[in-house]
């Protein structure tokens, strides 16, 4: 029951993301994303292929099925699936590796939870505001963009992270 | 055996990271205007330092080469300088001439040499050497002693990316002999040395071995550039001749080239903004 549970939210929380890029502009220095937070949290056991796959489409979807650039949301989202194990070795160590273990607030810690969260979203809002400005707007106004977008994208990618964690989506705490 | 398959999945997810960041950026470039021209931007500034890189090294190979090839148009320069010394003194001598003339050519050169240049497609480019830092500006012809190789589109710090002749969406105002009729002439999209001329009106004469020079109608080209030799023609549309011209410039070989740009330009632009502004304002 795994697997379609974790399927479900994620393609629930796509949805929610494509709503938020349709209906919640804030300003535009705000730029809320959940999407590094989802990628980040697939299960360790999928190896970066598939991860990349899943991101491109993922990403693709959101482009298509919003008013925005196509290919942006890919863009930037494809670096994090790159990252992803990398990201994950670095904050957690090997040994998450060795234990086959999922991530999660409860069992790794909000603290370094919040780091990792952190580190994907950065990667992902350098490159999408990068490439959304396309060299035209001034360094102040990125950094005000990306400073807005990444506080609110972090307290989102917490919300998502409660919701895809492997104790809610396995359906029993171990 | 299980490091060999971790190295191998590393290397294949490198390669398909490397892939649809390409497809993204591909998206990306035909959805915005802006990200358009940034994307061309970014890929012209890499493409020339990429090959600006093999061609210092191919360029230090071939120094011997070109050192001959100079010493010997230093010598023909020269020998050409001497000889008119000459003919002004006899002429200030004979009470011909009293003052030496400058004549201005209206035109700025500035030499430089071709990094890359594409020759297999329809739409042919080139990036030189040399960028605004240099005194370079977009829409500056670029020609040689033989003849036009193409036109500056967009100017970076240190290199320009150009249009080649050989590029089906450039035409260049030509004039047929000395005194014959002016019309476009346009590569004739097959070989690297064939164009062809067009609307050349049917009462206009010519002898197929007839010199083809630039017009000097653009502000693009200075009148009186050698283009090539015309050859046969058809008539279109039982109005205009279409004639085959037998280019000067070898584009197979080419390498040093001189960007020339109208110093008058501005001018002239400002001359012909204040005429439209002018009828524009009587309408």
């Amino acid at each position: 029951m795994k697997q379609p549970r974790f399927l479900i939210n994620f393609l629930l929380l796509l949805i929610v993301q494509i709503c938020m890029a349709n209906f919640f502009r804030l300003s535009q220095f705000a730029m809320l994303s959940i999407l590094p937070a989802m990628i980040l949290l697939i299960p360790i056991k999928r190896g970066t292929i598939p991860v990349l796959f899943i991101a491109f489409a993922t990403g693709l979807a959101v482009d298509l099925l919003s008013d925005g650039l196509l290919g942006l949301n890919a863009l930037a989202l494809v670096p994090v699936a790159f990252c992803r194990l990398g990201i994950i070795r670095l904050v957690f160590g090997d040994e998450i590796f060795a234990r086959k273990e999922d991530i999660s607030i409860p069992r790794q810690g909000l603290w370094k939870m919040s780091v990792a969260l952190i580190m994907a979203q950065s990667l992902f809002l350098i490159i999408y505001i990068w490439a959304d400005g396309a060299g035209t707007r001034p360094l102040w106004f990125s950094a005000i963009r990306y400073a807005v977008s990444l506080a609110g994208g972090y307290i989102l990618s917490l919300l998502v992270a409660r919701i895809l964690a492997p104790e809610r989506t396995s359906g029993a705490r171990r | 055996m299980v490091d060999e398959r971790k190295i191998w999945a590393k290397v294949i997810g490198t390669v398909i990271f490397v892939f649809m960041e390409i497809a993204a950026l591909s998206m990306l470039k035909h959805s915005g205007t802006l990200q358009d021209i940034w994307i061309s931007k970014a890929s012209h500034h890499v493409m020339a330092w990429v090959w600006g890189g093999f061609d210092s090294i191919g360029r230090y190979f071939s120094l011997r080469t070109e050192n001959e090839n100079l010493a010997a148009e230093n010598a023909m320069l020269t020998e050409a300088l001497r000889r008119s010394q000459d003919r002004v003194q006899t002429a200030m001598e004979n009470g011909l001439l009293t003052d030496t003339t400058i004549v201005f050519s209206g035109y700025e050169h500035v030499p430089a040499s071709i990094v890359k240049i594409s020759r297999n497609k329809q739409h042919n480019y080139f990036i030189l050497n040399k960028g605004y830092e240099d005194g370079v500006q977009p829409q500056s012809g670029v020609i040689t002693p033989s003849g036009i190789v193409g036109i500056v589109d967009a100017v970076d710090r240190h290199y320009s990316y150009g249009l080649s002749f050989m590029n089906t969406g450039i035409s260049i105002s030509a004039r047929l002999g000395n005194e014959g009729a002016v019309g476009p002439l346009t590569w004739d999209g097959i070989s690297m040395d064939g164009a062809v001329l067009k609307e050349i009106p049917l009462q206009y004469k010519y002898s197929p071995g007839d010199t083809v020079w630039t017009s000097g109608n653009s502000m693009l080209f200075p009148p009186d550039i050698p283009l090539g030799i015309a050859g046969s023609s058809k008539v279109v549309n039982g109005a205009v001749n279409e004639i085959e011209v037998d280019l000067f410039q070898n584009f197979a070989a080419l390498r040093y080239v001189t960007i020339v740009s109208n110093a008058g330009r501005e001018e002239i632009m400002y001359l012909e903004n204040l005429e439209n502004g002018e009828e524009e304002e009587k309408k």
